[in-house]
């Protein structure tokens, strides 16, 4: 996806601490993704991946102790969870929640039509949401009987995941953030949610994916690589940088040493 | 002997000599045996007086504020005029006025051959030995002195009878408003008796609503006693929605007694305002029979809830499945007890029990305990209880997707409260019950958003 320098900046992180819980975990990211652009941010487990994108998306418990986050230039820390939401941010969950009894189909037009009265929209009625939800479901090979049931309920992991994607494709997010998507999917569900993130690909949006494995990015291709560890970035490049790590590993990044821009 | 609620039991139908003229075909035509049951329960409550905390059946539930009531009439106020009755459901519509049958509001659809719905008084009036050897024969006024109270004021309600075979093909729907005082202070403090007997015959399948009502905000005592007696095979739904107002004192108490075969599923919900205690005693006294107890209490500002349930398995292969929810708010406070007797050789008993409970607020509280007596060996049986508020993790995914706090709020007590609702298998009680949480749950919002910070 060509980005270049004249493309919004869609996050701007600068120099960010945070602490999870009254543990300092993130000592200094600094991070610019662009409209356009896909950026994956790779570690070993314990470097602050899902502390990144908890901040991001303003789970409490989660807290910047300094530096900030500009989301289209915007102060990320003066917006609560739902108004990020709204305004485009999109995080598709590690581990997403069961929520029994609560329909899966009431709770995704609850969600799209909160998005769409904040942008000034009217609310979608109740066939026009079928007809899109319908379409979407497709792209993720879901059967239409999950939609009636609970959020997530008694679902695969991979189910789960599907579930994550849909959301994304429904809500249309400008910046999306995947967080470990690709654990626990096997070969043909991995397939299927990066086709529905590379449905997601445009020139507007931007994307931050997070991982541990390098498989994800051989159906997403990112235009940028980070490395993550102990709460900084160690090294960015393109995407050999995920080749590179494959094959050595982290511990080679793991004393500082390799850092570089 | 105790000078408990004197200013009751002094209105009595055993105390007040009666001009002929005024209470006309009900007292005078009493058969010597309802005479007798009345006198009986009337001592018995004398005897006992009201029960106390120090009672272990009542530990969780203080019974003053009912002490402190000075009664002056039982029975509807003089000014009181029964507003036009909503009426959606198909099946027939009994309406109570404090305890007394108002064919007026009624709205009595034919039945098939062989159902019968009833005021009691008419069948005290016309036929009363059909009735005898059935009312008050599951009750025990000697241990349960607000039984008692109510059985010595006993003398309309309802009567519900189905013959061998025969299905009611809709709910049949009782009504139950209490007046207070009608916008008249000088009418004084009211108590109401309203009574239920349902005579299921073998094989015979009958579905409920009750409701309970009050037209205002006055301060009343309404002591409701309900009997169930479940012939072989027979099946019963019925629906119980405890809906008072605040300065009013309900008591009810339900007895079923379940043959071989029989099933009985009884769905409670409570969401008056004021003290509540609400009593159920289910007797699986023949093989296979099986009850379903689910209830679901939602209180706010000071309602006090009491459940109190017992299921006693006196045969063998029974099953009890019981589940009760609370949510409470504000300064509410919800009791439950879940009394499970096995009793000895009632093998292959499968007994399940639950109580979750969802405080909206931090001064809400709940007093749950599970209560299992087991004297046989070969059965299974399960019980827990929990209290919690909403999932934190679930709140905050509702909102990482754009749906507000309090929406997001809305949506998880929604679906915990109707969570049991959803066991309720016939469609039209389930559609009372629907309606009625979704009122209650729109008043709780309220009701905790209005709370000082």
């Amino acid at each position: 996806m060509p980005a270049d320098a004249s493309s919004e900046v869609i996050i701007r992180i600068h120099d960010l601490h945070a602490n999870a819980g009254e543990t300092p975990i993130l000592h200094g990211i600094d991070l610019e993704i662009r409209a356009g652009e896909i950026h994956a941010v790779m570690g070993p487990n314990g470097s602050g991946k899902s502390t990144l994108s908890n901040i991001l998306v303003g789970k409490p418990g989660y807290e910047i102790t300094s530096g900030e986050v500009l989301f289209r230039g915007k102060n990320l820390a003066e917006m609560d969870p739902e108004i990020r939401a709204r305004e485009g941010i999109f995080l598709a969950f590690q581990y997403p929640v069961e929520i029994p009894g609560v329909a899966n189909n009431y709770f995704l037009r609850t969600a799209v039509n909160a998005m769409r009265t904040h942008r000034g929209e009217d609310e979608l009625d109740g066939f026009d949401f079928l007809e899109k939800l319908k379409e979407k479901m497709k792209l993720v090979e879901m059967p239409e009987e999950m939609m009636s049931r609970a959020i997530n309920e008694g679902f695969s992991g991979g189910e789960k995941k599907r579930n994550e994607i849909l959301q994304m494709l429904l809500l249309e997010p400008l910046f999306c953030i995947l967080d470990e998507t690709d654990s626990g999917l096997d070969i043909d569900a991995l397939r299927t949610v990066a086709n529905g993130i590379n449905q997601m690909r445009s020139a507007e949006r931007a994307m931050l994916v997070i991982t541990h494995y390098q498989r994800l990015l051989d159906y997403v291709v990112p235009d940028h690589v980070h490395v993550l560890s102990k709460g900084r970035i160690v090294r960015s490049g393109d995407k050999e940088l995920a080749i590179e790590l494959e094959k050595k590993g982290y511990g080679w990044l793991e004393d500082g040493a390799g850092a570089n821009a | 002997m105790s000078s408990d609620l004197q200013s009751l039991t002094r209105l009595s139908p055993d105390r007040i000599p009666v001009a002929p003229s005024d209470r006309s075909d009900q007292i005078h035509t009493d058969p010597n045996w309802l005479a007798t049951l009345r006198r009986d329960a009337l001592a018995c409550f004398e005897e006992q007086g009201l029960p106390t905390r120090r009672q272990e059946e009542w530990k969780g539930t203080n019974l003053a504020p009912l002490a402190a009531m000075e009664f002056t009439r039982v029975g509807a106020s003089p000014n009181f005029s029964i507003p036009m009755q909503e009426d959606v459901g198909l099946g027939p519509l009994l309406v109570f006025v404090d305890g007394a049958f108002d064919p007026a509001a009624s709205r009595r659809e034919k039945l098939p051959a062989g159902v019968r719905a009833s005021s009691l008084a008419e069948v005290l009036r016309d036929e009363p030995e059909s009735i005898k050897g059935y009312l008050g024969a599951l009750t025990d006024p000697k241990i349960q002195p607000l039984v008692a109270l109510q059985t010595a004021f006993l003398s309309d309600g309802a009567v519900l009878v189905l013959d061998p075979g025969t299905t009611a093909p809709h709910p049949i729907r009782l009504r139950f408003i209490s007046t207070g005082d009608a916008g008249d202070s000088s009418a004084g403090t009211s108590a109401a008796f309203p009574r239920l007997l349902v005579i299921a015959g073998e094989g015979s399948s009958l579905a409920l609503v009750q409701e309970h009502i009050s037209s205002d905000d006055a301060p009343g005592l309404t002591a409701y006693v309900s009997e169930f007696h479940l012939a072989a095979g027979a099946r019963v739904e019925c629906l119980e929605v405890q809906a008072e107002a605040a300065a009013r004192v309900h008591f009810t108490s339900l007895h079923a007694r379940l043959e071989e075969n029989a099933t009985f599923d009884s769905h409670v919900i409570t969401v008056a305002d004021g003290l509540v205690r609400s009593e159920i005693l289910v007797e699986l006294v023949e093989p296979n029979a099986a009850t379903k107890l689910c209830g679901l209490f939602m209180g706010q500002k000071t309602a006090h809830l009491d459940h109190f349930t017992t299921v006693d398995h006196a045969a063998v292969n029974c099953t009890s499945d019981e589940e009760y929810r609370g949510v409470l708010a504000n300064e509410s406070k919800g009791v439950f007890r879940g009394r499970v007797i096995v009793r000895p050789g009632a093998q292959g008993t499968d007994t399940k029990q639950s109580n979750p409970n969802l405080l909206l607020s931090d001064r809400a509280m709940i007093d749950t305990k599970p209560q299992l007596e087991i004297y046989a060996d070969d059965i299974r049986a399960s019980h827990g209880s929990t209290i919690g508020q909403l999932d934190s993790d679930a709140l905050f995914f509702l909102r990482a997707r754009g749906i507000d706090e309090a929406e997001a709020k809305r949506l998880l007590t929604g679906a915990f409260a109707h969570g049991v609702v959803a066991r309720i298998q016939n469609e039209e009680l389930r559609w009372v019950a629907t309606t009625q949480v979704d009122a209650t749950l729109t008043q709780l919002e309220k009701s905790e958003s209005e709370r000082p910070k």
